[in-house]
């Protein structure tokens, strides 16, 4: 899948924008704080719906504006789609696809992407809420019902948290728990399942991956780790029941901490090189050839989930690779087809790579300076 | 730009409505400074009457002008059977389809610690008092299919099945006149978990 063109207005530093981006590498250059990463939040934010950098919607808006607009033609199954967003101040925003409205949670999946920033470095060494997002923005782009389940799962663990903390007050009574409880089984088990299989299926294309990068040397195997529950020969079909089961045990310490303490949103992702736990044990070198090569089994993933390779942005990590890395990626991307972007300041990295496009950025403009 | 003071009162109250930023508020107050005197008044009357003569039913707490309502005080419907709702908004809704033939019961809100809110803030005790004075044969959730809908419908069923009422869930899927192709695959998946024996 690629992106033909996008026309941004009144979104960040750009009045009015029209790029037309090619179906293979598009490199933005240009010195610091003059719109680069806007570009790739823009995509990014037609993609998911939300940005990755704030969280009000309006501060996309350009200052003294009250209405932004996204406006991409992409190739699907080479098939051109649109999709348009209407980003209001005081209005709801709206999204069009092909000429018709739709909902948020219709549109994650129409426009897929990985996104490779410089907090994903920190994706095995930081917290697991980290690995926990990467597994949730990779599962939201290929099941629809996954982004639906967890939307939900995350509305009735805010109003449980927030009876817990009325329960602790005794503003509320226990009994009111069962109703939430009730919601929160079911969808905590089908989001426990999904992401059972993505890392499953995730651990082995990253495995490839670490394997090419580290010349056969290391071997990265994954796993998912359910918090606070202990799967008998990982077997899920009884997640249910055991679920059921710990809640209720756990209502009391729940209650006198006004949160929920066992479920998806606790859970983990470990990581393993050579059988040792590369989070704990590994080296820095190790553990950032492990984040590439999860980035890289994420394309993969996509690839192999919905048939096409996803887009990739690339947002000022480039230069956190070395050299050989860096040539490496560049060559996969292009041997494999991945439409591209990548933000840098110094273009002379790239100076090597034919037929990129090069775009030059400055004080909300954007220009192709090499086709 | 300051406003004389008249005005600027005028906007800031037309600001506060939903759905009306700054600039439509403007729009609105010059719109109605230009209008007749007596149309201006017109309005005025129009809404202390509204907010005047409208009260809540005393017994399905819908908006009314009449103590009962006309719903509750209608002999040709079936008093046995309640169909109960978040919003005034959703008796308004229930009645365009003109084929319920029930009475209703109006929560007006849900559940939703979030937001503070519990059963003492909703009219469900009014509800059991209802069903207490009143042989009632079926309660008809209607509540809205989110989460905080849902824990509603799940707690009133609670607590009013063990007296024998039968409780039933209104039914999520596909929109009439909708082509199947053209519905997402959320309300698809719903209408097949939902789907009956023919």
């Amino acid at each position: 899948m690629n992106i033909k063109n996008m026309l941004l207005k009144n979104f960040r530093s750009y009045k009015g924008l029209q790029l037309e981006f090619s179906p293979s590498l598009n490199i933005f250059t240009g010195d610091n704080a003059q719109g680069k990463t806007n570009i790739i939040e823009a995509i990014y934010y037609a993609a998911l719906g939300t940005s990755y950098r704030i969280k009000n919607d309006a501060d996309l808006i350009a200052w003294q504006e009250n209405e932004a607009v996204i406006n991409i033609k992409f190739l699907r199954m080479d098939i051109e789609n649109n999709v348009k967003f209407y980003l209001n101040k005081i209005k709801r925003r709206q999204i069009i696809l092909n000429g018709e409205n739709i909902r948020q949670r219709e549109l994650p999946g129409n426009i897929k992407i990985v996104m490779f920033s410089p907090e994903d470095l920190l994706l095995v060494k930081g917290a697991p809420s980290l690995r926990r997002r990467f597994l949730n923005i990779e599962l939201s782009q290929t099941d629809i019902f996954y982004y639906d389940n967890l939307v939900k799962y995350n509305k009735i663990v805010i109003q449980r948290n927030n009876l817990l903390k009325k329960i602790r007050e005794k503003k509320q009574s226990i009994n009111l728990l069962d109703v939430w409880d009730e919601q929160l089984f079911d969808v905590a088990v089908f989001i426990w399942k999904k992401r059972y299989e993505a890392v499953k299926k995730l651990s082995d294309f990253a495995a490839v991956m670490q394997k090419n990068i580290s010349d056969n040397k290391e071997i990265l195997t994954m796993n998912y780790k359910i918090h606070n529950i202990d799967l008998l020969n990982n077997d899920i079909a009884d997640l249910k029941s055991l679920y059921k089961d710990k809640i209720r045990q756990n209502r009391m310490e729940d209650i006198r901490r006004g949160s929920t303490g066992i479920g998806p949103h606790h859970d983990d992702i470990e990581l393993f090189i050579n059988e040792i736990n590369l989070k704990n044990f590994g080296s820095q070198g190790q553990q950032r050839t492990a984040v590439l090569a999860l980035k890289l089994a994420e394309l993969e993933y996509i690839k192999n989930t919905s048939g096409q390779y996803p887009i990739l942005l690339l947002d000022d990590v480039m230069s956190e690779l070395d050299e050989k890395r860096r040539k490496k990626m560049v060559l996969f991307f292009k041997d494999k087809k991945i439409q591209t972007f990548i933000t840098a300041t110094d273009i002379s990295m790239f100076d090597d790579i034919k037929d990129a496009r090069i775009y030059s950025v400055s004080l909300g403009h954007a220009e192709v300076i090499k086709c | 730009m300051q406003y004389i003071e008249p005005l600027a009162k005028l906007i800031e109250n037309l600001r506060a409505l939903p759905g009306i930023g700054s600039k439509t508020a403007a729009r609105l107050a010059y719109h109605i400074l230009d209008m007749e005197p007596s149309k201006a008044k017109a309005l005025a009357k129009a809404i202390i009457d509204a907010k005047e003569k409208i009260g809540f039913c005393n017994t399905c707490f819908n908006l009314s002008d009449v103590n009962p309502c006309s719903i509750c005080a209608a002999a040709n419907r079936d008093h046995s059977t309640i169909c109960v709702v978040e919003q005034p908004r959703d008796v308004a809704a229930m009645e365009r389809m003109r084929d319920f033939k029930g009475v209703y019961h109006v929560l007006h809100g849900v559940l939703s610690p979030l937001d503070g809110i519990g059963p003492d803030n909703i009219r469900v005790k009014e509800l059991l008092v209802r069903l207490q004075t009143t042989k009632v044969k079926e309660l008809i959730m209607a509540t809205n299919p989110n989460v905080e809908g849902e824990a509603t419908a799940m707690y009133i069923a609670k607590l009013v099945k063990p007296a024998g009422i039968k409780v039933t869930r209104i039914a999520h899927g596909l929109p009439m006149g909708g082509d199947l192709e053209y519905a997402d695959e959320i309300t698809l998946a719903k209408a097949l978990e939902n789907r009956r024996e023919i």
